[in-house]
């Protein structure tokens, strides 16, 4: 089940909030649960099995790590966590990945295993893995109850495409959480506003980039390209921030607080701050349970750039079982390698002007090796964006006046600007701006949820990219 | 205490949304079939264990409670207008061209060459054995270029019609084309459908006439009658939003000599026009009632020749124009005909003096064009 859909809004939800907040306490993690596990089975009504065995064999791993603590045993759980969370992780993600390559590498003709990928592994198989090794390490508290446990795997908010929770960052909350209705309108009008940018902004952003995909690469502009990559960059950032944003209001309503999960990525000065605000849950997973126990940077500068190396060769192929990921990752590597180097000194002497539209520049690059999974392909397209196909082209003027409106909605959307213009409207010593604030803070909510409705029940278009993953 | 009245006000508007949507659908009965969006809806689906353990189950539901959500037709029109208001001069594949034409969108890309060839083979098959006329008709966004949004792009058929020239010849090709062109500043299509209206179908008859060396009939373009005066097409079906209506003229003299005709060799008519679809939404099947696999006229002129029309829905509106000129016209429309060509092309060679005219629009030439 998504967010965006009907199924969800008018079935799912309200049933799930009405039983939630009539039931007493102690039986409402139970009904999470329960609703967690249908929400899953919609989507997946065998692989939520492989979820449920992920979630006990982790438990039962706690616990053991619990009971042999300050033994040499104790290591044992904690490599069966991680074996067995990798491994189901790697079996259904990369197992026809590595099977075709090592095809086409050999010339053998091992069959392919062909199973769907289910919705989330990604996330869970991590969330777990975090608690595991969190218990281990000390830094969180071994859970004895199963169900509070099961509730902070499986918890539909973050299930499906994150944030990635961390279990001590939720840990107190799974036992007892208070909400109240400032935080439950807060969630509200968060969901909303996460609705609006996958509906409003992503969906039509996304139709941008396959009108330029479906016009072939051949003789493509660069005007038509560049606007093709736009608008998958905003689409990805528009539709994936826009998911975090409903995931943490969802969870305010409940009483969590999940981590955010973006800060405006696209106005870094360089690549290293682009990943301290694009997906920081994932970034922040990476550097805790692999750059840091690697050795981080105390090893010494060679050692430290290996680091970086084998985290975003990581962090590219987490993000999907093809080349293009791994190339995507190593892109990264390599430009953060370089700003260690000498680019980042090199970038303080100008203006922070000069390294937003570099990082803007990179990253719209790896957008495209993102992508594009064809390596012909892809080199046609960047030989596009690079002017080999001419400057303008019909098909590029048309695109733009089409997209024009929604481009500078999403470029000024991709800013702090919108929200700082509200806070001085707020905090207006003026009463026209205040009333309008008032006025615009009870209206704007409705009148989006109405619109992401409509855009929904037509639902021409409606993927979640992070489905994939 | 400020902040607290405006937290509960907006949780009571946002969730009372919501559940007024949810219990309006609850209660909203199923429809079968959308006239706006002009297809039938999903229906509830059924449940079995095996649909539901391959995932089938939950996401046919989905379909379903989407399809006959309460309101659906306003939601669409919402977002229509949504997109209108972004600057969007595309709606579903339809653009919003100038002096209110909506003009079908064909993408180069979605006509590759390939398939293009395919269709002129059995087009060559078909003149060679058969010496056919061909008439291929450009669709509006190849001639009311003018009224296309600045820049947008658009299959050029010239390329499919010069081929199709080459393989007809001089004397089969038809060169429609150029007589609309001369003519794109008048009514011959309509603003709100894909099809050519009568006085675009009239210049194709002049086109085709002078090909053919006949003398053409005396139409008065001036002299058309009206059928209908609130027309809104497949186009405007599409966007589903108010437009300006089109009317549907016809052209009288087609009325002076009864035909008799058959229809899928089950019903017979008296005339070229069916008045019953101009109650519907569907009011082009005005001519000669909608699309129908075989269509046998008697025209009532005294002619020895007969003529067998191979054609798409803008056929429905040249044929009555043809009837001066065949004591017997054949309409054959490929989509609905099961049968073999050739031998039924035979059969009636075998009992006199026979034509055959191919008339699609381009674009069904290459969607539709197939014969066994």
């Amino acid at each position: 089940m998504v967010f965006s859909s009907v199924v969800f809004l008018f079935r799912f939800l309200p049933a799930f909030m009405i039983c939630y907040f009539l039931a007493p306490g102690r039986m409402r993690n139970f009904i999470l649960l329960l609703g967690s596990l249908f929400f899953y089975a919609w989507g997946e009504p065998v692989y939520v099995l492989l979820m449920l065995f992920s979630t006990v064999v982790d438990y039962g791993n706690g616990l053991l790590i619990e009971r042999w603590r300050g033994q040499r045993r104790a290591a044992v759980p904690l490599v069966v966590s991680v074996v067995v969370n990798l491994g189901v992780l790697g079996f259904f993600k990369y197992g026809d990945f590595l099977v075709s390559t090592v095809n086409s590498v050999f010339g053998t003709r091992i069959p392919l295993l062909r199973l769907g990928l289910p919705i989330g592994i990604s996330f869970y198989t991590f969330q777990t893995m975090s608690y595991t090794i969190d218990v281990y390490r000390g830094q969180a508290k071994v859970q004895k109850n199963l169900l509070d446990f099961g509730v902070y795997v499986t918890m539909f908010p973050q299930l499906i495409a994150g944030p990635i929770v961390k279990y001590r960052d939720v840990e107190d909350c799974l036992h007892s959480r208070r909400t109240d209705v400032t935080a439950v309108s807060r969630g509200i009008r968060r969901f909303c506003a996460g609705l609006a940018k996958k509906v409003l902004l992503a969906n039509n952003l996304g139709e941008l980039w396959n009108q330029v995909m479906d016009g072939g690469f051949q003789e493509m502009s660069m005007l038509t390209a560049w606007l093709g990559i736009l608008g998958f960059a905003f689409q990805i950032y528009f539709d994936f921030s826009g998911y975090s944003d409903m995931a943490i209001g969802l969870g305010e309503i409940l009483g969590f607080h999940f981590p955010e999960n973006f800060n405006y990525p696209y106005l870094s000065g360089s690549v290293t701050e682009f990943w301290r605000r694009w997906h920081i849950s994932l970034g922040s997973w990476f550097r805790e349970y692999v750059y840091i126990p690697l050795g981080g940077n105390r090893k010494g500068l060679p050692r430290q750039l290996l680091h970086i190396l084998i985290v975003w060769m990581l962090t590219g192929i987490w993000h999907g079982a093809g080349w293009n990921f791994a190339l995507w990752g190593l892109w990264f590597a390599f430009l953060l390698i370089l700003e260690k180097l000498f680019l980042h000194r090199a970038l303080s002497w100008f203006p922070k002007a000069v390294g937003v539209i570099y990082t803007f520049g990179v990253v719209l690059a790896g957008w495209a090796l993102f992508a594009i999974p064809s390596f012909t392909e892809l080199v046609s397209y960047l030989g596009a964006m690079a002017g080999m196909g001419g400057l303008l082209d019909g098909n590029g003027l048309y695109l733009g006046r089409e997209y024009l409106v929604l481009l500078v909605i999403a470029a000024v959307g991709s800013t702090p600007l919108p929200h700082r213009a509200v806070s001085r409207l707020e905090q207006s010593r003026r009463c026209v701006w205040t009333a309008l604030f008032r006025l615009g803070e009870k209206v704007i909510p409705a009148a989006l949820l109405l619109l992401c409705i409509a855009g929904i029940v037509e639902d021409s278009y409606n993927p979640f990219l992070y489905f994939r993953f | 205490m400020d902040e607290k009245r405006n937290a509960v006000f907006t949780i009571c508007v946002l969730s009372s949304i919501l559940l007024f949507f949810t219990l309006a659908d609850l209660f909203h009965g199923d429809r079968l079939y959308s006239e706006t969006e002009n297809r039938v809806l999903a229906s509830r689906p059924e449940f079995s264990a095996a649909a539901l353990l391959s995932g089938d189950y939950t996401s046919d539901y989905e379909t379903y409670v989407t399809d006959q959500f309460v309101g659906r037709d306003k939601w669409i029109d919402i977002k229509t207008k949504t997109d209108l208001f972004l600057g969007k001069r595309t709606i579903n594949g339809v653009y919003l061209g100038a002096d209110d034409y909506l003009i079908e969108r064909h993408l180069p890309q979605e006509y590759p060459p390939s398939e293009a060839e395919e269709k002129l083979e059995l087009l060559r098959a078909l003149t060679d054995r058969w010496d056919a006329a061909v008439m291929l008709i450009p669709t509006a966004d190849n001639i009311l270029t003018d009224k296309l949004p600045a820049c947008a792009p658009y299959y050029d058929e010239t390329p499919l019609l010069e081929s199709a020239s080459e393989i007809a010849g001089e004397r089969g090709y038809v060169d429609v084309f150029s007589a609309l062109c001369r003519h794109r500043g008048e009514e011959i299509y309509y603003r709100t459908d894909h099809h050519w209206t009568s006085l675009g179908a009239y210049y194709g008859y002049l086109a085709w006439a002078q090909t053919m060396g006949e003398e053409p009939f005396a139409y008065d373009p001036a002299g058309m009658e009206t059928a209908a005066g609130d027309f809104q097409g497949t186009l405007q079906s599409r966007l589903n939003l108010k437009w300006p209506a089109d009317s549907i003229l016809y052209f009288p003299e087609t009325m002076e000599v009864t035909p008799q005709i058959t229809y899928d060799g089950t019903r017979d008519s008296q005339s070229y026009y069916e008045e019953s679809h101009l109650d519907t939404k569907n009011k082009y099947g005005f001519f000669l009632d909608g699309n129908h696999g075989l269509t046998q006229i008697d025209t009532g002129y005294d002619r020895d020749k007969t003529l067998i029309v191979l054609k798409d829905s803008y056929g429905n509106c040249l044929i009555p124009l043809l009837a001066p000129h065949y004591g017997r016209i054949l309409a054959l429309d490929l989509r609905y005909y099961n049968g073999r060509l050739f031998p039924l092309l035979e059969q009636y060679a075998a009992e006199g003096d026979t034509d055959v005219l191919v008339v699609y629009n381009c674009v069904h030439f290459l969607e539709d064009f197939l014969y066994y």
